[in-house]
């Protein structure tokens, strides 16, 4: 059965990692997953993935909002979606590093930000929604 | 301060003349027009005299007095027109009007010469009107003209005399019946006559002893004057030292922020003191260590130096002891200390004081200056005054903004803290939606019973670590509340978008409604709107299928807006009243509803309702419905608080 697509995770919680993981593969994706920035960067050289699920808070308080405006002032990885994973929903929508809102788009804080723990039918519909129109 | 009334100092009389100078020739630039006007009297006044004095029948030379008329009439145009092009030329006004009320007093005595001339001469009656030059001369010329214009009138009438005596020039008298108006007995010829000569030394001693009488009036005059525009300066400048300093304290009011601050108080301070420059040095904790903080009117390099070490600066450790630094003329020595930047900006005077607050010094405040002597003791002491105010000042924003890092901590601490509390929720509840999901295998019905209670009661356990932390940080006043103007209209229909699926799923009539003209209340939109989700949800959860659930806006008492959340659901008992509010507070029919709940729904509602100076009305019957009415202050003006 083709991968309905390629679909990077990156999360420092291993539970986390491990059911989505499941769960995404489990409705066709492929997935590669990684723990932190670094391992995230090697796997995007390595190969450009179709989406990114991206956590904020990992070993720092920023790391996720980092990696994401890193990428996104790469030209390789500007039409790269990302969809941000968070434990946080009301602080990130109240005070979002203000240098980070753009990578959103003017989607901030909307559509593209899911609450940890997450709605997986909700993150599998917006999935399809982004990937599977082409 | 200085003691104005008291007499000039010594060293003070250079500067003392050249304000006096300075003042009179204001004086003498009004007076000057004035003799003017008053001139354009005089042919007219002739010609009439004339007329008059010939239809009485007395005869004397008219015709030439009617010219000498014309030709004040001439000269008095002449140095009008000049009057009126020295006012426009700015710059030598002074010596150009000057210069012309010294031509105009001459002309005036040439023509009165004239006029005596064609008047019997020595006899003529008009000589004591020389007496109004020597006023005039005295009042607005500088001390001493005025004997010489004495001396000009006598010797001028000596003059004439001796003319007439010698021939030289006509003698014209005037004739009243038959008999010729003199002071003298016709015997201007011979000048051993006893009445000439006693007659001109009287005149003579006359006009010098008028001019003798009004100099010490005219000093007197004088120096009231120029005491009066010295004291009226001074005012000014006072006045506009206090309206410095009014500003300086509605600056300081108006910003929390340490540069804001230091930027208002050196332009401020660099507006009154018209120097070059004004700059604030802070000391650092330890007191070592001296830095430039703020400038103004200097280059800004300076705020790039290295700071310097007070042990080293003898200069900066005097003021930092508590003596302000004053120097009119900065040596060589002295730019050293102040490095190699302020030697190129030319500066030649400085003036230094201390920043005190409450016994502790925390900087310096400069004032620099690129001419010498700039700073005097007025200076000193109201650079003193707005010292202690900066000082204040920038204690204060320093305090603030330690506050503020205080908060910013906590806050982020908070975060952290419900971020590692949650973590582990969010993976548990993960890993069991994959495991309900069936994606590791079918699940009898024991197994998904058991599986959904554990997810429950993780869910709960979030909810309520997220109470916890939503009271945490209202209660410890780490959160900052944004009051801006929030429209209602908009917020019901907010709030109808986020409800409308849940309510609909549970067959209820569901309404959120705000009349369009109703006035915005003031309050931060995040916690209003979670206020009124806490209701809303509520409202919908404890309202059993086919009821009704809305919530409805109006205007309410005393300045305040209404909100109302109205159910037809289970109502609350009476004995669970008093404890409404409380945390973890269920009551028994609630929790017959829904087994779990975190509790601290109404109990952050009334957290917000406080904190935005409202208040919260409830009405209900058991088994009938209830209402909530939160009643919030309406916005007042636009704006952050």
């Amino acid at each position: 059965m083709a991968s309905k697509g390629k679909i990077l995770l990156v999360d420092d919680d291993p539970d986390i990692r491990d059911s989505l993981r499941i769960v995404l593969e489990g409705n066709g994706y492929t997935v590669q997953a990684a723990g932190n920035g670094r391992e995230a960067l090697a796997a995007l050289e390595a190969q450009v993935p179709d989406l990114m699920l991206l956590d904020i808070m990992m070993a720092t308080d920023t790391e996720g909002f980092d990696l994401a405006f890193e990428l996104k002032n790469q030209p390789k990885f500007e039409n790269l979606p990302i969809i941000i994973l968070t434990s946080f929903l009301g602080k990130v929508r109240e005070e979002g590093p203000e240098q980070y809102q753009h990578i959103m788009g003017e989607q901030w804080p909307a559509k593209w930000l899911f609450e940890k723990p997450v709605d997986t039918k909700k993150l599998l519909a917006k999935i399809q929604g982004i990937l599977g129109g082409g | 301060m200085t003691d104005t009334s008291k007499g000039p100092e010594p060293a003070d009389r250079p500067q003392q003349f050249n304000e006096q100078k300075r003042f009179l020739l204001d004086e003498v630039t009004k007076g000057s027009r004035w003799f003017i006007r008053l001139r354009w009297w005089v042919p007219p006044s002739i010609g009439a005299g004339t007329a008059g004095t010939r239809l009485l029948g007395v005869e004397f030379a008219a015709k030439p007095i009617l010219l000498v008329a014309a030709f004040i009439l001439a000269y008095n145009i002449a140095c009008y027109v000049w009057d009126r092009r020295a006012r426009k030329d700015r710059e030598r006004q002074r010596e150009i009007i000057q210069g012309i009320t010294y031509l105009q007093v001459g002309l005036d005595y040439f023509a009165m010469f004239l006029l005596i001339h064609f008047t019997g001469g020595t006899g003529s009656p008009f000589l004591f009107f020389f007496v109004f030059h020597i006023i005039f001369a005295s009042a607005l010329l500088p001390p001493g003209a005025a004997y010489g214009f004495a001396a000009i009138a006598a010797g001028g009438m000596v003059l004439i005399a001796a003319g007439e005596y010698l021939g030289w020039i006509h003698h014209y008298p005037v004739i009243f019946r038959g008999d010729a108006l003199n002071l003298e007995d016709q015997s201007y010829r011979d000048i051993k006559s006893a009445l000439v000569i006693p007659q001109l030394s009287f005149f003579a001693a006359s006009m010098f002893i008028a001019a003798f009488v009004m100099s010490p009036i005219m000093r007197l005059l004088r120096k009231r004057i120029a005491d009066l525009a010295r004291f009226s300066e001074t005012l000014t400048r006072l006045n506009k030292e206090l309206n410095a300093l009014f500003s300086l304290i509605q600056a300081i009011g108006s910003s929390h922020r340490l540069d804001q601050v230091l930027d208002t108080v050196t332009l401020e301070l660099s507006l009154v003191l018209r120097g070059k420059g004004i700059s604030v040095k802070l000391l650092s904790q330890d007191g070592k260590l001296l830095r430039y903080a703020a400038l103004h009117g200097l280059p800004s390099e300076f705020l790039n130096n290295k700071a310097a070490e007070v042990a080293r600066s003898p200069l900066n450790r005097r003021v930092i002891e508590g003596e302000p630094y004053v120097t009119g003329r900065v040596t060589v020595g002295e730019m050293y200390q102040f490095g190699e930047e302020l030697t190129a900006a030319l500066i030649k005077s400085v003036l230094f004081v201390p920043l005190t607050v409450e016994d502790r010094v925390i900087g310096i405040l400069g004032a620099y200056c690129i001419h010498q002597d700039r700073f005097h003791d007025e200076d000193v002491d109201f650079f003193r005054l707005a010292a202690g105010l900066v000082a204040i000042a920038i204690d204060n924003a320093r305090a603030y903004e330690a506050i503020e890092n205080l908060v910013k901590d906590r806050s982020w601490f908070m975060m952290r803290v419900a971020h590692n509390l949650r973590a582990p929720l969010a993976a548990m509840i993960s890993v069991l939606e994959v495991l309900r999901d069936g994606y590791q295998g079918e699940l009898n019905e024991a197994q998904s019973e058991s599986l959904r209670r554990l997810d429950r009661r993780a869910r709960d356990m979030l909810a309520i670590i997220n109470g916890l932390m939503t009271l945490a940080e209202k209660r410890n006043g780490t959160q900052v509340i944004k009051r801006v103007p929030i429209n209602l209209n908009s917020l019901a229909g907010r709030l109808y978008r986020t409800f409308e699926e849940e309510a609909n799923g549970k067959g209820l009539t569901f309404k959120c409604s705000a009349p369009q003209d109703l006035p915005e209340i003031q309050g931060d939109t995040a916690m209003i709107e979670q206020m009124l989700e806490n209701l809303v949800s509520n409202a919908i959860k404890y309202t059993p299928s086919g009821g009704r659930v809305e919530l409805t806006c109006s205007l309410g008492d005393s300045n305040t807006c209404r909100i109302e959340i109205s159910d037809t659901g289970i109502g609350i008992p009476k004995e669970a009243r008093s404890n409404l509010f409380k945390e973890f507070f269920r009551a028994d029919n609630a929790k017959a509803v829904e087994e779990l709940g975190t509790g601290l729904g109404l109990t952050i509602v009334k957290e917000i309702v406080d904190k935005h100076g409202g208040h919260i009305l409830v009405e209900s019957e058991e088994g009938l419905g209830t209402v909530f009415a939160v009643h919030l202050p309406i916005s007042s003006k636009k704006g952050v608080s």
